[in-house]
C-alpha cells in the first residue's frame, strides 16, 4: 500500500519521480500526488491512477521532489485526502506510508494553535507538526515532530526555502535510498529506483535520511550520524519481468501452450474465427518474411491437406515486386507484429491486384490491420525476446482453424474427421506442455550437438518449413550457421557439404513421407554424419537409423508441426545459452522489421 | 512485509496428478492452490513475495510471472536440493529483513487466516488451527500463548489443534535454522520449536479457512469448499433450452450446447464446449478448453485443463488431470474402494476414478470405484478396471 519516490539532484524531477511511481504501482494505490520545489513549493494531487495526474500536470520546473501514491486508510480516496499534503504556510510539503496513531490528540492541539487543516488524514497532523517546530531546517524540524508521533511511517519532506533536499525518516515502513553521482533518490522499493542506480542504502526503522544531490547523511531521531555503505543490487528491472525465468525467450517457450489456448479460445467449437467467411475463396496465397513465412510455409501444406485448395507461400518482399497472375487468391498476410514494412506493401499490392485479404498479427491495432480487410489475432501476449517462439505457435494454430472452416464450408472434411480434428486441435497445448516437460533431455542433447560450427535442418512437406524455422532459430541466437532443407534435395547439392562434422537434425514423424525420411537420414549418416531425430513417441525403428531421438507425441502428422517446432526452439535455445550468447537481443536483430 | 511461500516440493501422495506440476499448481475450484495463498496475501496488503520453487519451477512461474496480474511482486528463488522446509526459508534469507510470514504454498487459505496471522504485529508467531483429524499433522500443546511442546503425527490425540505451516519470523531464525541443519535436521516446526525455547513464540488460532490436501481425493472436498466462494462469471455461447441453476460460472469463449442442464456450484474454464444433453452437478470444476459430450454426466468432480470426455459417459466424485481423452461410454461411478498412493492403502468411503494427466481411453471402459490410471496410461476399448495402472501402461 503507498509508494513514495523522492529526488534531489541536476535534473527535472518531475519524470523520474513519475517513472519511480509508476514502478511501485503492484503496490495499490487509489490517489496519486507529486510535490516539486524549485522556484517555489508546487502540488498537484488527484484521485485516481497516475495517469489520470499525470493528464493535469501544469509545468513543474525543479529538480526537486516527490512523489507519492496513496492507499486510503485514514479518509476516503479523494482529491484533498490525496498526499502530499501542506502545511498552513503553503511552504511544507509531505507524503507519508503508515500510520501516525496518535494523530487524533495532534490535531486537537494544533487546531487549538490555529492550525487549518483541510483532510480527514492522519498524515496532516504530522506537516502542521513540522511546520509549528520548523526554523529554517527541516531535519530538525522533523525531527521534533516525529518524537511527538507514534505508529508507523516512512515520510518524505520538502521546504520551499531549502531546495535541493528531501528529507525522509522510516519506522516500520519501508524506505531505501538510490544513491546516484550528482544525484540521489528515496522510494519505497528498489524497483522504482533501478532505471538510475543500482546503489542503495536501506534505512532502518527509526531513522532519519536527508538527501541532496551531493550527498546522503543517515542519523538517528537524536540527530546522530550513522555511517553504512550501500550495497550494489545485482539484479535488473528485466529480471523481475522475467519472472523466475533466465530469459525472455524460455520465458515465452515454456507460454506456448497458453498462448495455444488463447488462439484457439472461442473459435474451435463452432469454427467461428472472428468472422471469418470462406465464401468465394478459389485458391490461397500466403505472404510473409522471416519466422512468419515458416509459418506460411507450413500453412501452404495444412490448406491444401485440410481444405483440399490450392494453395502457395510466397516472401512478401518478393511478391511484392513480382507480375500477380490473373487469378485472384485470398491473400493471408501474417506479421507478429503487423508492422513489417514488406508484409504491408505486400498487403497494398495484394489490394491493388484486386484479393481479397486476410491478416494475421499478434497486435491489435497495428498497421497491418488497417491495410488489410479483415485481421485474425493470434492473441499470443506480448512477445519480447527478438527470436519469435510462442508468436510462431500460436500462428500455426490460427492458420490451422482457417483450414479447418475452409475445409469444413468446401466440404473437403466429413463431419466425423472434422470433429476428429477439431479434438485433436483442443489436445495441442497437452502436445506442446509434453515437449517442455522434456526440456532436460533436450538440454542434454544440445549439450551433445552444440559445439558443430555448421548443422543441417532436414524435414519434408509440413515439416519442411518447421526444418528451415528450426536453422533460422539456430542462426539467430547461437550464432552457428545453420541450414534447412527440403530433405529430398540434398543430393541436388548439400550432400557435398555434410561430414562428420556437421550434425543433421531430422524431423521423421509418422507421416506419408516418412519411409522417404529415412532413406534421406541414410543419405547423410552413410557420410558419417551425426543425426538426431524428431521422431514420434513409440516408434522402434527409427532409433536404429540414428544417434539420438527425441519423441514428440503420436498425434496426426498434419499438427506436428506444433510439437516438433517447440523442440526445436528449445533446443535452439539451449545451445545458445551453452555458448552464453546474448539470446533475447542477437546482434544486428530488431524484433520488428519496419524498414524494407 | 514480505511473505515467503515454499512452492519448491512435488507432492508425491497426490498421486498421478504431479506428474509433470508441483502440487501448489493443482487447480480447486479451478485455480492452483496457489492463487489462493496469494490472494489471501494481497487482500491483506502483503504484496512482496519471495516464491521459493524447486520440483517443476517453470509451470508456477509460467502461471504467476512477475505477479502484475495478482497485484503482487514476486521474487523467485530455486530451492536445488528440496532438503525440507527450513531450507527453503533459509535460500530466502539475502532477501529478508525484520519480520517477515512464511506460508505453505499447497494449502487453500482466506484473507481471514493472513489478517490473524499479521494480528502477531510482527511478532514471531506460528498459527495453529483445529482438526478433526490431528494425528495426521503435528500437534501442538499450547501454555500462556507460547509455543511449549511439540508432537509430530502423535499416535495418541493430545489435543487438536494443529500447526497450519503459516509462521512470523525473523532473522533470529536463521541461527535455529543453521544450528539444527548441523545435526541434519532440516524441516521448519523444528526450528520453530528451538526459537520457542529462547525467546516467546505466539500460538495464534485462526478462525480462517484452512484446508490441506494430503491425498487426491482431499482435492474434491477443497474444490466444493472453494466453488461456494467462487466468483461467478457468465460469459462464452448459450444455446436456447439450456437450463442452468445455482451458482455457475461459465468461462470466455465456452459453448454450451442445446438441452445442457447445470446445477450448481460449478465453474467452467474458459472455452469450454458441453455437448447436448449433458448434466454437470454440484460440485464440479472444468478446466480450461475442456470438451464434455453428448449424454455425459459429470458430477462433484475435477476435470484439468484440455480434457475431451465423449458422449454418454458418467464421472461421479472424480478428479481428471489435464489432456486425458477419453471416447464414448466411459463408466467411472462413485463408491467405496481401497486406493493405494505411495504403497499405501486408503479406505475412501465414496470415490470414483483418479485419472492421470493425457491418459487416453478407448470406447466402453469402466472404471471401479478407486481405480487410479496414472499418467499417459492407454486403455484400449472396452476394458474393465480396477485398482492402479501404471504410469505410460497400454490396458488391451
Amino acid at each position: 500500500m503507498c509508494g513514495i519516490v523522492g529526488y534531489a539532484g541536476r535534473r527535472n524531477a518531475l519524470p523520474i519521480l513519475l517513472d519511480g511511481l509508476k514502478r511501485l504501482e503492484y503496490r495499490g494505490y487509489d490517489s496519486a500526488g507529486v510535490a516539486i520545489v524549485g522556484s517555489g513549493l508546487q502540488v498537484v494531487k488527484d484521485k485516481g491512477f497516475i495517469a489520470n495526474l499525470e493528464a493535469q500536470l501544469p509545468t513543474m520546473i525543479g529538480s526537486t521532489g516527490f512523489a507519492h501514491t496513496r492507499w486510503a486508510t485514514h479518509g476516503p480516496p479523494s482529491k484533498v485526502n490525496a498526499h502530499p499534503h501542506v502545511d498552513c504556510t503553503g511552504k511544507i510539503a509531505l507524503a507519508h506510508n503508515g500510520i501516525i496513531e496518535n494523530y487524533a490528540s495532534l490535531r486537537e492541539k494544533l487546531e487549538a494553535r490555529g492550525h487549518k487543516f483541510l483532510s480527514q488524514t492522519d498524515t496532516e497532523s504530522l506537516v502542521h507538526l513540522i511546520e509549528s517546530y520548523y526554523e529554517g531546517n527541516l531535519e530538525e524540524a522533523t525531527r521534533k515532530a516525529l518524537h511527538d508521533a507514534r505508529g508507523s511511517y516512512a515520510i518524505l519532506a520538502v521546504h520551499a526555502d531549502e531546495p535541493g533536499k528531501v528529507v525522509g525518516a522510516r519506522n516500520e515502513s519501508p524506505l531505501v535510498v538510490g544513491v546516484g553521482p550528482e544525484e540521489n533518490f528515496l522510494a519505497s522499493d528498489v524497483p522504482a529506483l533501478l532505471r538510475y542506480t543500482d546503489r542503495v542504502l536501506y534505512v532502518m526503522d527509526k531513522e532519519m535520511v536527508i538527501i541532496t544531490p551531493k550527498g546522503v547523511s543517515i542519523q538517528d531521531l537524536e540527530g546522530k550520524a550513522i555511517t553504512r555503505a550501500p550495497q550494489r543490487i545485482t539484479w535488473s528491472l528485466e529480471d523481475a519481468e522475467k519472472g523466475g525465468f533466465e530469459h525472455f525467450m524460455l520465458k515465452e517457450i515454456h507460454e506456448a501452450p497458453k498462448a495455444i489456448h488463447e488462439t484457439l479460445l472461442g473459435r474451435l467449437a463452432n469454427l467461428e474465427v472472428d468472422g471469418f467467411l470462406s465464401e468465394g475463396v478459389t485458391s490461397v496465397k500466403l505472404v510473409a518474411c522471416g519466422t512468419s513465412y515458416h509459418a506460411a510455409l507450413v500453412g501452404k501444406y495444412v490448406f491444401e491437406e485440410l481444405a483440399r485448395i490450392p494453395a502457395s507461400a510466397e516472401l512478401a518482399s518478393e511478391y511484392r515486386y513480382s507480375q500477380g497472375p490473373s487469378e485472384r487468391p485470398l491473400v493471408i498476410l501474417i506479421s507478429q507484429s503487423g508492422e513489417t514494412a514488406d508484409t504491408l506493401g505486400a498487403a497494398r499490392e495484394a489490394r491493388r491486384r484486386g484479393s481479397k485479404t486476410l491478416g494475421i498479427s499478434n497486435v491489435v491495432g497495428s498497421s497491418l490491420t488497417r491495410e488489410v480487410d479483415k485481421t485474425i489475432y493470434t492473441r499470443a501476449g506480448i512477445e519480447i525476446g527478438v527470436a519469435a517462439t510462442k508468436t510462431f505457435i500460436s500462428q500455426l494454430v490460427a492458420l490451422y482453424l482457417i483450414a479447418l472452416k475452409l475445409g469444413q464450408d468446401r466440404g473437403a472434411l466429413g463431419y466425423d474427421e472434422l470433429d476428429r480434428l477439431k479434438d485433436h486441435l483442443r489436445s495441442l497445448p497437452r502436445a506442446a506442455q509434453y515437449v517442455l516437460n522434456k526440456a532436460d533431455e533436450i538440454r542434454s542433447l544440445a549439450k551433445k550437438y552444440g559445439n558443430a560450427r555448421d548443422m543441417f535442418y532436414i524435414g519434408r512437406h509440413a515439416n519442411y518449413p518447421v526444418a528451415l524455422e528450426g536453422a533460422l532459430k539456430l542462426k539467430e541466437i547461437s550464432y552457428i550457421h545453420a541450414e534447412g532443407y527440403a530433405a529430398g534435395e540434398l543430393k541436388h547439392g548439400p550432400l557435398a557439404l555434410v561430414t562428420p562434422s556437421t550434425p543433421v537434425i531430422a524431423v521423421a514423424v509418422h507421416d506419408p513421407t516418412y519411409e522417404k525420411m529415412r532413406s534421406n537420414i541414410g543419405e547423410v549418416s552413410a557420410r558419417g554424419s551425426p543425426v538426431l531425430a524428431i521422431g514420434s513417441e513409440g516408434d522402434k525403428e527409427l532409433p536404429k537409423f540414428v544417434d539420438d531421438v527425441f519423441e514428440i507425441p503420436d498425434i496426426p502428422w498434419i499438427l506436428s508441426p506444433v510439437p516438433v517446432s517447440v523442440a526445436l526452439q528449445l533446443f535452439a535455445y539451449e545451445v545458445a545459452r551453452m555458448h552464453d550468447c546474448p539470446i533475447d537481443k542477437p546482434r544486428n536483430l530488431a524484433k520488428s522489421v519496419t524498414v524494407e | 512485509m514480505r511473505a515467503v511461500i515454499l512452492a519448491a516440493g512435488e507432492g508425491a501422495r497426490m498421486g498421478p496428478f504431479t506428474a509433470s506440476v508441483p502440487k501448489v499448481m493443482i487447480p480447486v475450484g479451478n485455480r492452483p492452490l496457489l492463487e489462493s495463498v496469494v490472494q489471501a496475501l494481497v487482500e491483506n496488503d502483503v504484496r512482496d513475495l519471495i516464491f521459493v520453487v524447486g520440483y517443476r519451477r517453470e509451470r508456477i512461474q509460467s502461471h504467476f510471472q512477475d505477479g502484475k496480474a495478482f497485484r503482487a511482486r514476486i521474487t523467485y528463488l530455486t530451492q536445488a536440493k528440496q532438503l525440507g522446509t527450513a531450507h527453503g526459508v533459509s535460500e530466502a534469507r539475502p532477501h529478508l529483513q525484520g519480520p517477515f510470514l512464511v506460508l505453505n504454498g499447497s494449502n487453500m487459505v482466506d484473507g481471514r487466516f493472513v489478517e490473524d496471522l499479521l494480528g502477531s504485529g510482527g511478532k514471531p508467531a506460528v498459527l495453529i488451527t483445529q482438526s478433526e483429524r490431528p494425528r495426521s499433522y503435528r500437534v501442538f500443546t499450547v501454555f500462556v500463548n507460547n509455543v511449549a511442546t511439540t508432537t509430530e503425527k502423535p499416535t495418541e490425540v493430545i489435543s487438536n489443534l494443529i500447526n497450519t505451516g503459516a509462521y512470523v519470523l525473523d532473522e533470529r531464525i536463521f541461527e535455529e535454522i543453521d544450528r539444527l541443519a548441523k545435526v541434519g535436521k532440516h524441516d521448519l516446526p523444528s526450528a520453530v520449536s528451538a526459537l520457542a525455547q529462547r525467546t516467546p513464540v505466539l500460538a495464534i488460532r485462526t478462525e480462517g479457512t484452512w484446508v490441506d490436501a494430503l491425498f487426491p481425493w482431499d482435492l474434491l472436498r477443497l474444490n466444493a469448499t472453494a466453488l461456494k466462494a467462487a466468483h461467478e462469471v457468465r460469459a462464452g455461447t448459450i444455446e436456447p433450452a439450456v437450463t442452468i441453476r445455482g451458482r455457475v460460472s461459465i468461462g470466455d469463449g465456452c459453448v454450451i450446447r442445446s438441452g445442457a442442464y447445470l446445477q450448481g456450484p460449478l465453474s467452467l474454464g474458459p472455452g469450454c464446449e458441453i455437448g447436448p444433453n449433458a448434466v454437470l452437478l454440484p460440485s464440479t470444476s472444468l478446466g480450461k478448453n475442456v470438451r464434455i459430450g453428448a449424454h455425459t454426466s459429470v458430477s462433484n468432480s475435477i476435470l484439468m485443463d484440455d480434457v475431451i470426455l465423449g458422449p454418454a459417459s458418467v464421472v461421479q466424485d472424480g478428479v481428471i488431470g489435464s489432456g486425458v481423452v477419453a471416447r464414448a461410454g466411459l463408466l467411472a461411478a462413485s463408491g467405496s474402494g481401497d486406493v493405494q498412493i505411495e504403497g499405501e492403502w486408503h479406505a475412501v468411503p465414496q470415490l470414483g476414478a483418479l485419472i492421470g494427466e493425457d491418459v487416453e481411453i478407448g470406447n466402453g471402459v469402466s472404471a471401479a470405484p478407486g481405480t487410479v490410471i496414472n499418467e499417459r496410461a492407454r486403455v484400449e476399448s472396452g476394458a474393465r478396471l480396477r485398482g492402479t495402472i501404471p504410469a505410460g501402461a497400454v490396458v488391451l
